[in-house]
Formats: C-alpha cells, structure tokens, sequence
C-alpha cells in the first residue's frame, strides 16, 4: 500500500508542445502536499484567529463592479453592502482580497518551479472546446452561487469549518461530495 | 521495530503521528475550557495600586457627546437595574456572562456599577484573561448621577467657577439630566433627583455602532 | 503571546493584510503543488479515478484541526476566539449541493480557479466569469433569497455541541475515518486504473 508519487496526475493537456517547454513534473504527493496546506491553514488560525478563504474576495469584486455602475442600487442591496463596508475604507483592503492575490502569486511560484505554466485548456478528448467553456461558464456560474449561499466555499467552509469542527462545515462538505457525484454521471463526456 | 518505522514513507509517518495525536485527545477533554486563567499577580497588584485603570465620568461623558465610540460600556449590575436607568450606549452584562462574549482581547471596555465594586470585579477577571483595554469607571454611576446629570453649583462661584458650571449645565442637559443650581434653596435640593427617561437624545446613536467584524470566506 | 496573535494585539489590521498575502502565498502554492491547478485531476475524484481532492483536504483538515486541539489544550491558543461561522442549516446543506454540482460541470472551485488562471488554463478563466456572474446573479436575486438565506440559524456550533459527542473524541474519530478513508481511497483509485486499462485494450 505504498504510494509514492502519485503517477495518475501527470497532465494531459490539449495543447500544441512547444519545443522549448520544460516538460511538466509530476505533482506532489497529496498527503504531503495536504499537510503543507494544513500547516497553512494552522498558521491562519494561530495568527489570525481566522481560516483561509476564497470566494468573499471575489464577492468583494463583483460588489465594487456593481457600486462603480449603479451605487444606488448597491446601497440598497443587504449582499453587496456586506462587503463594501461603510465607505470609510476601500473594500479592496479586505484581508481576503490579499490572500487571494497571494493565492495567485504562490501558485504561480509553484507552477513556474514544475514547469507547469502553459496556455492550456483542461478537457479530454471527446468534447470540443466551445462546450468546455460552456460548461466551464456554467459551472463556475452555480459555483459561485452556491458558495455564497452557503457562505463559503470550500476553503473557507470545508477546510477551514472543517478543521474547527463546524457542525454547518461538515454539513456543507458532505452535501459538496454528494452533489458533484451525483452530477459527475452527466458531464463525463467532459472528463472522460 | 526501528527498521519498521524507518522504512515507513513519509506519510505513513504522519498517519501515525495523527493516529496517536488523536487517540490521546480522547482523554484531553475539551479545547474550549477557558475557565482556567494565570495571573501575573504583582503587576496586576501595582496597576490597582496607582489607579491605571480609571477613567473619569467627565471624560466618558465627553466621549459619547463627541461621538468617539472606539469603546463599549458596560453595565455590570442587574437587569433591572440596568432597565431603571443605564449610561447611554451601555450594554448590560453579568460577570458570570462577560467572558462569554465575543470580545477581542484588544477591544476597548469601560465597565462600571453602582459605585466601583462590581466594576472592579469585572476588571480583574477581564485582566487575568490578558485584556489590554479595561478601565473602571470611577465611583460609577453614583459619580455619574454626582457629576454628569445633577451637577451642583459651588456655594458662592467665583467667575471661573461659574463659567466651569455653565460647560457642565450643557453636559448634563444633553444626558436629560438636572442641574442643581441651588437658586431654590435647601427644599429644591432636598427634592428627589428624577433620573431622566432612557429616550435619548438623537445625537446619541441607540446601540453600540461597532465595525461589523466580517471573518467568514 | 497568547494566540491567535491579531486578536491579542501583536499588530494591527494594516499588517494583518500583509499577513493575508503571505498565508495566501503558501495556500496557493500548496494548492498547485498537489495539481489543483487542473480540473481534469479535480474532476477525476468524481469518477474514482484519481482521489487527490479527498486526501489533500482531509490531510488539510486533520492536519490543522490537531493542531488546533493541542495549541488549545496547553493553554496556548484561546479557541473561542478562532471565527466559526455560525450554522445556517438549509443555506449549508442546499449551497453545498450548487457547490457540489458546480464544481464537477465547471472543474474548479474559487480557490483552485485562481491558480488554473495564474497557470495559464483558459477554462479556468472562463470559470471566474462564471463565477462572477453566479456571485453578482445571487445579489441581484438576495432581496428575495434573503429568507432562506438566513432560515433555520443554528448559531456557531461544532459538531461537538451538535451530536453531545466530546471534542477529542471527535478528534479521533476525524482520523480514524480520514486514515480508513485514505486506505480505502488507494484501493478504489487501483480498480478504477486497472478497468480503464482492462476497458481499453
């Protein structure tokens, strides 16, 4: 039962080699990789008091979008007030928004140590491209829904709530697992 | 059974360590119990000593007519004592309830009772569970009912004084409070001190206006 | 210095946002790391192919909830201080169902679209479109959602408070279901290898 590297993860991509390309490494061990994440996460909460999140920093865009272009009707609106604050401050200098940039900057960094970083599309072969994006659209689309309607995604509720052992954490996650696999029948041609 | 546990991959490692971690927390009881509490008894000693963590009638009611509300108040005495009249903006807390709220150890608190003692009370236990911002507000609300709603005026005012006055006169009016001018002679001040009605005056937002601290994803 | 450090006033909120950009640094390498950064190996653990998003996020939460545990015991950390958020039950359970849904059709979750854009992936992009309409429909809609938004509230509660089990011995039982689920894991992901390579000679 030894599992090393992981040799089912090497990527399949879509897209033309070029030639000079590092070729891609395999990726870490999940469980190595799992308790650096948990090492994170620990580091959040011993700080900060607080866990990792995703989704709040990209509310917090859509929040601003909607004020740039219609402030009134953001201030009347409970969801988008949330997150632009009172105005005092810019709702940008929000501790999420920076840990999602740092999210961008350290994903870079790994991805540039494994030669990972290339202008791809994630498929497999038996859907076009167009229908990839369709779906992709859509499901980021219900993601984003869902996330906010459970008030985290699954950084902030799974990882996080899980840690702590929220009862709505792990509830939420439960439910996340049940759903993807019920659905995972009807897009497979995407995956498969 | 060295060998063993060198040939094991890193992460069998760790699956064991969490195995024993976790078998052991079964006897630990629970991470929440924060009743214990270490006190640093002769700084805590000196700072009761020098009155460090006073803070005058006067100043807290120059604060809420500013509208500096960096800070909470907090009522220490009973429910219905706290429904007869509160320091406007005060919450109303039992000792045994205040280490159950969801305060921050950096957060601003005045407490304050009848005169200092259940005050003090408070302060020590938030003291000992390392809050940083506590005071006491001296001699409570019977300095507050002294000072701030029924101010007396000085027997024969110099102009100083009587200027002093008038600035006080505005202060308690503002709280709806009484000012003693003694004008009515030994019977007016004999009369019972109606303490004003809990309806405040607009310029005193109704609640605590604290930043809605958001810390979810 | 007790902990969490923010909350007893080691430094103040403008660090903090440093402190957000540096932990974000490590989330996101960890994430790519593991390959997150790709929805086909995300999507894999809905098939039994590949069950990299089980072992990495349960390693994660074992991880630090032990943590969290013993700082807490030994008088370290005050944990009541560590933001729950508070249990909305419907919310939970019909979100994480969207959630569950949304990531197997689109591939990624917020986080780990992040790093398929900083990676290169288009679909990861498409996938951030996606998740800002579904962000901005979700607004739009609230004023009508907002009861069932906030219906059955539960407060914070931990599992503990919930099913009346001790704290610790929900610790363990955390991890004997992640290490009997990892066990279990290897051997789902060798039968599904073994068929698919079965199916395609």
């Amino acid at each position: 039962m030894d599992s090393t590297l992981d040799t089912l993860s090497v990527p399949k991509t879509e897209t033309k080699k070029k030639t000079k390309e590092r070729t891609a490494q395999p990726y870490w061990n999940p469980y190595l990789s799992g308790f650096g994440l948990g090492l994170v996460l620990l580091a959040a909460f011993v700080i900060m008091g607080r866990g990792l999140g995703a989704s709040g920093a990209y509310s917090t865009v859509v929040a601003s979008g909607v004020n740039a272009i219609a402030p009134h009707h953001a201030a009347g609106n409970a969801f988008y007030e949330g997150y632009l604050g009172n105005g005092t401050t810019s709702p940008f200098k929000s501790w999420l928004v920076f840990e999602v940039l740092g999210l961008l900057v350290g994903g870079f960094i790994s991805g540039a140590l494994a030669g990972r970083i290339k202008k791809t599309t994630e498929k497999s072969e038996h859907i076009s491209f167009k229908m990839r994006y369709v779906y992709a659209f859509i499901g980021g689309a219900l993601m984003g829904i869902g996330a906010k309607l459970a008030r985290g995604c699954t950084s902030g509720q799974a990882l996080t709530g899980g840690a702590l052992l929220n009862a709505g954490s792990w509830i939420f996650m439960l439910m996340v697992f049940a759903g993807a696999y019920a659905a995972a029948y009807f897009v497979r041609r995407q995956w498969l | 059974m060295s060998k063993l546990f060198s040939n094991m991959t890193t992460q069998k490692k760790l699956g064991l360590l969490a195995l024993i971690l976790g078998f052991f927390a079964v006897f630990a009881g629970s991470p929440y119990e924060t009743n214990k509490i270490t006190i640093n008894a002769k700084d805590l000693a000196l700072m009761a000593q020098k009155d460090v963590d006073n803070v005058s009638v006067q100043q807290v009611a120059d604060w809420i007519i500013k509208g500096n509300f960096d800070f909470r108040i907090i009522d220490t005495r009973s429910p219905k004592e706290y429904a007869d009249y509160h320091i406007p903006m005060a919450q109303n807390i039992q000792l045994s309830a205040l280490l159950n709220q969801n305060f921050y150890p950096t957060d601003k608190l005045i407490l304050y009772s009848d005169n200092s003692e259940k005050a003090t009370q408070a302060w020590l236990l938030l003291k000992a569970k390392k809050f940083k911002n506590v005071y006491i507000l001296k001699d409570g609300l019977n300095a507050w009912k002294d000072k701030i709603l029924f101010p007396k005026m000085p027997a024969n005012p110099s102009e100083g004084q009587m200027a002093e006055f008038n600035k006080i006169k505005e202060v308690s009016k503002f709280f709806g409070g009484t000012p003693q001018t003694g004008k009515r002679g030994e019977q007016g001040q004999k009369k019972v001190k109606k303490m004003p009605k809990l309806k405040l005056p607009a310029a005193i937002p109704q609640g605590a206006p604290h930043k809605k601290r958001r810390e979810g994803c | 210095m007790m902990a969490p450090f923010y909350k007893f006033g080691l430094f103040g909120s403008e660090v903090s946002l440093i402190v957000a950009f540096i932990i974000g640094i490590g989330f996101g390498f960890f994430l790519e790391r593991a390959g997150f950064g790709s929805a086909r190996k995300l999507a894999a653990q809905f098939y039994f192919r590949d069950m990299a998003v089980f072992k990495v996020m349960f390693t994660a939460i074992v991880t630090a909830m032990i943590g969290l545990f013993y700082f807490a015991w030994i008088g370290w950390l005050n944990l009541s201080l560590v933001y729950l958020t508070p249990t909305f039950l419907w919310a939970d359970l019909v979100g994480g169902l969207i959630l569950g849904v949304g990531f197997v059709v689109g591939g990624y979750c917020p986080g780990t679209s992040g790093v398929a854009c900083v990676t290169g992936k288009i679909d990861g992009y498409i996938f951030v479109l996606g998740l800002f309409f579904g962000i901005f429909a979700f607004g739009e809609a609230f004023p009508w959602i907002e009861g069932f938004f906030n219906a059955a509230p539960m407060g914070q509660i931990t599992l503990s408070q919930l099913l009346d089990i001790p704290y610790g011995v929900l610790v363990f039982i955390v991890v004997l279901i992640a290490l009997g689920g990892f066990l279990l894991a290897e051997k789902v992901e060798k039968y599904f290898a073994r068929k698919d390579a079965e199916k395609a000679l």
